[in-house]
């Protein structure tokens, strides 16, 4: 723990020994002993590039699913705080992450002040908090306009849309054709039960992920949190023939197999790791998985990066 | 040395297991260097009469009691379970009990519960709870079955000061008496930590402000779950080594007087 309030309170140098401390200390161990390069993601309070531009280092780990707490919260600052310092135990170099309103549908307003508030995060936590803009695709113009001002002046990675509508509702398509044309991803909420679930009546799944992405062959679509509570074995078969979809491993379901399964149907080149805030639900379930260290890398950092890459502006 | 006091053998009967046989569990086991696990049967959470997983159990880990050590599944509305439990005691050496009530369709404060509690409390047996098998929403169609709530542990633990009990597969105790200080709680209750976190909210660290380390286990659900997430959380748990080591496998073996 002391490590950790170093980490956050401290100067910079002590910042950067700490964070090295823990990389070796932790990370290399967390992660099944995957070699990470020296090269990290930058400590809290360095100033640092953002992800949209230039050439990352290779064997990053990036937490494709990540929250920002929402402000209404009263320990939002400390609770941000204690994100980073979970990755920094972790050994987790970056975090993608949104911040949701607490109700939905998300207003106007709401996701407009949620959007501001990640771009804050993204400030207070250089290099280490990546952007995703979230909107209610409801608003139609005033979501595009959040969504091309949220990348390109505040240097969001992607967009993030949760479940006001099923994402294969046309509703949906003007956001999918202005990733399309930003090169940015969409994170989706998504969960496949085998009942209807009340308070979420317009929820995606893996079936409607890959028919928008049949529609949309030249998006890139990642299917939240497989492991986020719905039948993980029946949306993993539901996107195998979906190659556009990457699906994320976070959620707090640690059913052994799950990664393997995923691995096997789709592919490792489909995986991106992710917590979803079950941090070490998230971390535990790759160094589990019985796949080689090369694979690892690709779904603990090297799928994502090859998706930002891909970024037009 | 770790003990697990959360793993199992056999068939589910809603999603393949894989390393679910002794063998293949031991392998598990000595990837992850944990030392010894205890193990039920996951197929007698759906069967009918328990008694034919507690067999299987008995069977599959003959040869390896040096690192399995058998629970028993019982439900104690199911005709003869009085004698499923000497049996389980007696002649397969079981140690313990799993109940799931919910599974089963009964009440932990009725009546025949409450005597299969103090049957098992009279052998010297310990008593377990997984609070749930699975995630609910990935649930079949064909069943819905919630987890205990805590409020119903509560009062089992007071009802039943002299019994052992081991709470497995739970979360939200620091919600609750259970996980709170000074609950005026009998201290007869230990807490499983495979689905507590152990960053951000940190409800293992709290449950070791608030309990004492003493009360806190080291468990997996393995092979339903990986292994390694519990394990993450030994590693990241901000705690001193000495509670540690109560966690890893102290409380464990003097519980369960291995």
């Amino acid at each position: 723990m002391t490590i950790l309030q170093t980490t956050l309170d401290s100067p910079q140098s002590q910042v950067r020994v700490s964070r090295r401390m823990l990389l070796r200390s932790s990370a290399a161990v967390v992660l099944g002993g995957i070699a990470l390069p020296s090269a990290r993601g930058v400590a809290v309070g360095q100033s640092a590039p953002v992800m949209s531009s230039g050439p990352q280092p290779k064997g990053k780990v990036i937490d494709c699913h990540a929250h920002l707490n929402h402000h209404s919260r009263s320990t939002w600052e400390a609770d941000d705080r204690k994100l980073i310092e979970a990755a920094d135990k972790l050994g987790i170099d970056q975090l993608c992450c949104s911040t949701l309103t607490p109700h939905w549908p998300a207003t106007l307003d709401g996701f407009r002040e949620c959007n501001q508030w990640t771009a804050d995060g993204m400030r207070r936590f250089p290099g280490r908090v990546l952007g995703y803009c979230y909107v209610n695709p409801g608003y139609g113009r005033e979501a595009l306009e959040e969504i091309r001002r949220c990348v390109e002046e505040r240097e969001f990675i992607g967009i993030k849309l949760y479940n006001e509508y099923t994402c294969t509702e046309p509703v949906v398509f003007p956001i999918v054709e202005l990733a399309i044309e930003l090169g940015v991803p969409i994170l989706h909420h998504a969960s496949h039960s085998h009942y209807f679930v009340e308070d979420q009546p317009h929820m995606s799944d893996g079936g409607h992920l890959a028919e928008l992405a049949r529609r949309y062959p030249e998006a890139m679509l990642i299917c939240a949190h497989i492991s986020g509570g719905g039948d993980w074995e029946w949306t993993i078969k539901a996107l195998r023939h979906a190659p556009n979809v990457l699906l994320d491993t976070s959620g707090s379901v640690t059913d052994e197999g799950m990664v393997d399964t995923a691995a096997a149907v789709v592919g490792v080149d489909r995986l991106v790791f992710g917590c979803d805030s079950s941090m070490t639900a998230g971390v535990g379930k790759i160094r589990g998985a019985n796949l080689s260290t090369q694979d690892k890398e690709k779904i603990l950092g090297g799928n994502m990066m090859r998706l930002l890459r891909r970024r037009k502006s | 040395m770790i003990v697990d006091v959360n793993a199992y053998l056999g068939h589910f009967a809603f999603r393949r297991l894989r390393h679910n046989t002794a063998a293949a569990l031991l392998a598990l086991m000595d990837a992850k260097k944990i030392d010894r696990a205890v193990v039920s049967s996951a197929g007698a959470i759906t069967y009918r009469n328990t008694q034919a997983g507690n067999e299987e159990v008995a069977e599959e880990v003959r040869g390896h009691s040096d690192r399995l050590i058998p629970f028993a599944v019982i439900n104690p509305f199911y005709a003869g379970w009085q004698d499923d439990l000497q049996i389980c005691h007696e002649e397969f050496g079981m140690t313990g009990l799993r109940l799931y009530p919910k599974w089963h369709n009964y009440q932990l404060s009725s009546p025949c519960s409450r005597e299969l509690v103090d049957a098992t409390t009279e052998r010297g047996m310990v008593i377990s709870i997984p609070i749930r098998v699975e995630d609910n929403r990935q649930r079949s169609w064909l069943l819905n079955v919630p987890d205990v709530p805590l409020e119903e542990t509560v009062e089992l633990v007071k009802a039943h000061p002299r019994a052992r009990f081991i709470l497995l597969n739970g979360i939200g105790y620091t919600g609750c008496p259970l996980g709170r200080k000074d609950n005026g709680l009998p201290s007869n209750y230990a807490i499983e930590l495979s689905r507590l976190s152990a960053v951000l909210a940190n409800e293992l660290g709290q449950l070791i402000t608030n309990l004492g380390a003493e009360r806190v286990m080291f468990g997996t659900g393995m092979p339903f779950n990986y292994p390694d997430p519990a394990l993450v959380k030994l590693e990241v748990l901000d705690a001193s080594e000495a509670d540690k080591e109560k966690i890893r496998s102290q409380n464990a073996i003097t519980w369960l007087r291995l």
